[in-house]
């Protein structure tokens, strides 16, 4: 009987738990961590049933190899070998950057890290890249420009004392239910709230105002709300002096912005968009939340800017109970941005653009750096359907329930010379590959996880991997030397011992302080810092919080004649992803079998759908069909299909429109029809 | 039948007991809460706040196998450990939990996977001086094989079954006086969750608190249900089946009526489709159903779910909410 403290594998809230576990290896159970600080002995139910899957049978317990067609078990030498010499030839006939690496947020900062130095002075490309381009891109480009970092500006307890939360575009009590809880909590302390959402989400029933606007319309209405602020006055001029530069430019582009005009394009009343900005500015503290509503349009890295835009203009930066705060959906999606498995930077966002990165990197790995930033995620699945890609390795995630246009992805995957999949279960996208690797769960390996709040804490193992499946960091360690490069790691600490050395913010990091401790929130420059709760502080990370003006861009794809409605897509509370966790979880799956539309019941009316019934649901790009579920959280003519099935997939449906500077899918809106089966 | 014991003869008593059961004892976790862990000839924590995990998951653990299904036609119940649990550092909350759960057990038809495990097992109540910084926790008198009492010295040991009076019997005598002190102390303590939760429960069986009361409260669950798993009376299981190498496990696992799919049919429709009529069902239970079936509340007082619930509303937070707005 043992208890091990853990990091939660499902959202980026960070809750710990003990896993239990009997004399026999076998998990038992889930016990939330009475005195973390995120969970304070709470979890949501994913959260109690995170062991559920771990012993399930599906578990790949060999690594296996594909020949004429099927799989078969083969030895691990044998695998990483073929692993490396088919990335190689691949390398050596059509360049480095005909490879691609598709990192995860599921696996830890070690293992992030060890797959950008792989990617990297490996193979000698920068197609490294990850699901955050799928979820939280916009931010980093957005919150980069405007403050200097990418990240959540403030912490969880900032919750507990606010005066003020707007939340835009954020399921927050299904998707980050631990952070949903508490500003359920701080509503019932007073805490006035604003939620802006198409949806009659759970946080909407609590709402001083919920502003229920057109989906893809955020930027009009958070330029709205600015210019009423200055017509006011009662943006914070001392902080906007002090602090900000590139004002008149804003009000400048905010002109336009007038109640009359937003109304029109969000569908919302003169008079709430006028609310809304003098709740917000009047508050002496107020928090910005967001997530995907924000983020995954054709002009998400706009709606960031208009949203920080908006805190820099009432000073609602750098002090308890304010700040911008992006909610990162997986549990390592902070982490293995920090990681460096991106594109164009390595680890804590240094430019490999930058000659002195690159060298200092080039130094300690002792080898040569290609210099041009890579691919993303999206335009590498465009590059394999067009035969531009070749080889590819993807750790832990499932481009094809997760990406965009399901039949793009479908023909990239089959396109590719050569496919290595590392994972725990057979996922819809190992049947894709040549190899599969079969990985370590959380509960079976060590490494450090970093959360939504910029929280580094430990994943810490408690039992052991099934059958002769390794952590993803030893198989990374293998290639590494199968690579020719110095990969002798011990454990995930010493790993962490380089990435410290490398990694400004996290210079201060190390496995004994993290031993005792609760985690510590990056920046944490040196061994005696006690880590950074909030952010942009004294002074933002660029120095001058910088305004960058946003026009209106409508979505790429809006409902016509051919396709009457509008699809929203995203997530549930009992699910995750792309279900290859959850819906191996009894209870979780039981809760939600299957793939359904929430759709009005005045359409469904309109169109002769019962409740139950099954249901076509087409776009220009494909066709599924789910069960119709009448309710009015979404509003006439919207329905809102959840991701996390393989029969009926939304991706299927959605528009791989990208936004041109983040490369996220539009998954929030497109075109699509509804007929009964 | 009362002893008193000093630190070594307390040791003394763990290692016999150590030799013929898997003993548990309360030990400090990483995160600074207590649980109970097998005994490791010296670390114990005797003193601090409430076991988080509650204890009745020893003998009801929140996933149980029951039996393997072979492909070859057998079926293999798993093997129980070697050793009986004996569980030591129980409060008087904690040993209620597990005399409630044991009665709806052995109530006919007998769940003898439970009882198996339940029977077997020794049950060490510990009470007096032993909360958090040394504050008194009242004594249980009874519901355990033996109590352990903690006065400002020593440790009194009470037993309340032959065989904790066998573990017991090689110790010396202890002062009743003390623990007549003792006992009094324990009974001036009023507990304010206590008179909060019975008025409640007579407020709901006389049908004084309307739905849109429950309307509001349920409003603010999240279906995570931490208030069941985390209930040491709550008994609700699923059978889940999975396919193994050679042939199919049987499990049951908690289960949870805050969740949709509790009561929902294979057809899809729910009679307990909404959250309203979840979270008035698990309060009426405990409250209304409960004192009907065994003459008391299904609550025992423990305040597990108000710690687990992420946004408030917990046993005592809803009663204290009915009893300040219905009690007239
Ligand atoms: S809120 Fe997030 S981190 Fe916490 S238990 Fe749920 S899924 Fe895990
Ligand atoms: S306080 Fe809550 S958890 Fe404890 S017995 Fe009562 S209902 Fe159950
Ligand atoms: S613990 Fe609270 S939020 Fe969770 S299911 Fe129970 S009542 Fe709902």
């Amino acid at each position: 009987m043992k208890a091990t403290l853990t990091t939660c594998p499902y959202c980026g809230t960070g809750c710990n738990f003990y896993l239990l576990s009997d004399a026999a290896g076998q998990l038992t159970g889930i016990e939330p961590a009475g005195k973390h600080s995120a969970s304070r002995g709470q979890l949501c139910l994913k959260g109690w049933n995170a062991h559920a899957f771990v012993h399930h049978s599906d578990r790949l317990t060999s690594p296996l190899i594909k020949q004429n067609g099927k799989f078969h078990p083969c030895d691990w030498d044998s695998a990483l070998t073929t692993i490396h010499q088919r990335l190689k030839q691949i390398a050596n006939s059509y360049g480095p950057d005909s490879l691609m690496f598709f990192s995860s947020a599921k696996v830890s900062n070690e293992e992030n890290y060890l797959l950008m130095k792989l990617a990297r002075a490996g193979f000698g490309t920068n197609n490294i890249d990850h699901c955050a381009r799928l979820c939280h891109s916009s931010t980093v480009t957005g919150l980069v420009e405007t403050l200097g970092s990418g990240a959540m500006t403030n912490s969880l307890s900032c919750f507990d004392a606010t005066d003020l939360v707007f939340v835009i575009g954020s399921n927050t009590t299904e998707q980050h239910p631990l952070i949903g809880s508490r500003i359920l909590l701080a509503q019932q302390r007073g805490t006035k709230l604003i939620v802006a959402d198409s949806r009659k989400i759970r946080l909407t029933e609590h709402a001083d105002l919920h502003l229920r606007h057109q989906n893809g319309s955020d930027v009009a209405l958070i330029n709205g709300m600015m210019r009423q602020i200055l017509l006011d006055g009662m943006e914070n001029r001392e902080f906007i002096a002090q602090r900000t530069e590139n004002i008149e430019a804003l009000r400048q582009s905010l002109v336009p912005f007038s109640p009359e005009y937003v109304a029109r394009i969000t569908g919302l009343e003169d008079q709430q968009i006028i609310t809304a900005a003098r709740a917000y500015a009047q508050a002496r503290s107020a928090m910005i939340v967001y997530a995907m509503g924000i983020t995954q349009h054709s002009h998400g890295v706009d709606n960031v800017r208009a949203l920080s835009n908006l805190a820099l203009l009432t000073g609602n930066l750098g002090r308890p109970g304010t700040g911008i705060n992006p909610l990162r959906g997986q549990n390592n999606v902070q982490g293995a941005c920090d990681m460096g498995a991106l594109p164009d930077v390595y680890s804590g966002y240094q430019k490999v653009a930058d000659t002195k990165s690159r060298l200092k990197f080039s130094q300690a790995w002792e080898k040569a750096l290609p210099e041009n930033p890579g691919m993303m995620a999206t335009q590498a699945i465009e590059a394999a359907a067009a035969g531009k890609i070749r080889g590819m390795l993807i750790l832990g995630e499932n481009p094809m329930l997760s990406e965009a246009n399901q039949t793009l992805v479908k023909q990239a995957l089959n396109n590719l010379d050569f496919l290595a999949v590392i994972d725990i279960f057979p996922t819809e996208t190992a049947q894709f590959a040549d190899l599969v690797l079969p990985a370590a769960c959380y509960a079976e390996r060590d490494g450090t996880f970093t959360s939504t709040e910029r929280r580094v804490q430990r994943g810490r193992k408690g039992i052991d991997p099934p059958g002769q499946a390794w952590p993803d960091w030893q198989i990374l360690c293998a290639l590494l030397q199968r690579c020719g490069i110095k990969a002798d790691y011990n454990s995930p600490a010493d790993v962490m011992d380089e990435i410290a050395k490398l990694t400004p913010s996290y210079a201060g990091i190390d496995y004994t302080r993290l031993e005792n401790g609760e985690g510590l929130q990056w920046p944490c420059p040196d061994s005696q810092h006690p880590g950074t709760p909030i952010l942009h502080r004294e002074q933002c990370t660029r120095g001058k919080g910088h305004f960058s003006p946003t026009n209106y861009r409508p979505p790429k794809e809006l409902p016509d004649a051919t396709y009457p409605l509008l699809l929203s897509t995203g997530r549930t509370a009992v699910h995750w992803h792309t279900g290859s966790m959850t819906r191996r979880s009894h209870l979780l799956d039981r809760e939600e079998p299957g793939a359904f539309a929430e759709i009005n019941p005045e359409d469904a009316r309109s169109l002769n759908i019962r409740e139950r019934q099954r249901i076509n649901v087409s776009s220009r790009r494909g066709e599924i069909q789910v069960k119709a579920k009448l309710t009015d959280r979404v509003p006439p003519g919207q329905v809102f299909i959840p991701f996390h099935f393989a029969k009926g997939a939304a991706n299927v449906l959605t528009n791989n429109a990208l936004d041109p500077e983040s490369g996220i899918p539009e998954f929030k809106v497109c075109a699509v029809r509804v007929t009964p089966c | 039948m009362l002893k008193q014991l000093n630190q070594q003869d307390l040791f003394r008593l763990l290692e016999q007991l150590a030799i013929s059961f898997q003993l548990l004892v309360p030990q400090t976790l990483v995160d600074g809460t207590r649980g109970l862990l097998p005994w490791n000839g010296s670390q114990t924590s005797m003193s601090g706040e409430p076991l988080q995990r509650k204890p009745t998951a020893l003998f009801f653990p929140q996933t149980d196998h029951l039996v393997h299904l072979g492909s070859d036609g057998m079926a293999a119940t798993p093997a129980g450990s070697d050793k009986p649990l004996a569980l030591c550092g129980l409060n008087r909350e904690d040993l209620a939990g597990i005399a409630f759960i044991d009665r709806f057990f052995a109530a006919q038809p007998a769940d003898d996977i439970y009882l198996k495990k339940r029977t077997a097992a020794l049950i060490i109540g510990l009470t007096g001086y032993v909360g958090r910084e040394q504050q008194f926790q009242p004594l249980a008198e009874g519901q355990c094989d033996f109590e352990l009492i903690a006065d400002q010295q020593h440790w009194l040991a009470v037993a309340y079954t032959e065989s904790g009076k066998h573990w017991l019997a090689d110790y010396p005598d202890g002062p009743e006086d003390v623990l007549q002190l003792l006992r009094e102390t324990s009974r001036g303590i009023a507990s304010q969750h206590e008179q909060a939760v019975k008025r409640a429960s007579r407020l709901l069986q006389a049908e004084q608190v309307p739905d849109s009361f429950w309307e509001e409260i349920s409003a603010r669950c999240i279906r995570c249900g931490g208030c069941n798993f985390a209930c040491p009376t709550c008994t609700c299981f699923c059978v889940q089946d999975r396919k193994t190498i050679n042939g199919i496990e049987r499990s049951r696992i908690w289960d949870s009526c805050q969740l949709d799919a509790f009561m929902r049919e294979a057809s899809g429709h729910n009679p307990m489709g909404t959250e309203l009529l979840r979270t008035r069902r698990r309060i009426h239970h405990k409250l209304v159903d409960d004192p009907q079936r065994w003459g008391e509340t299904g609550c025992i007082l423990c305040g597990r779910c108000d710690r687990a619930c992420p946004t408030g509303i917990g046993m005592f937070a809803i009663c204290d909410e009915i009893v300040s707005r219905f009690d007239r």
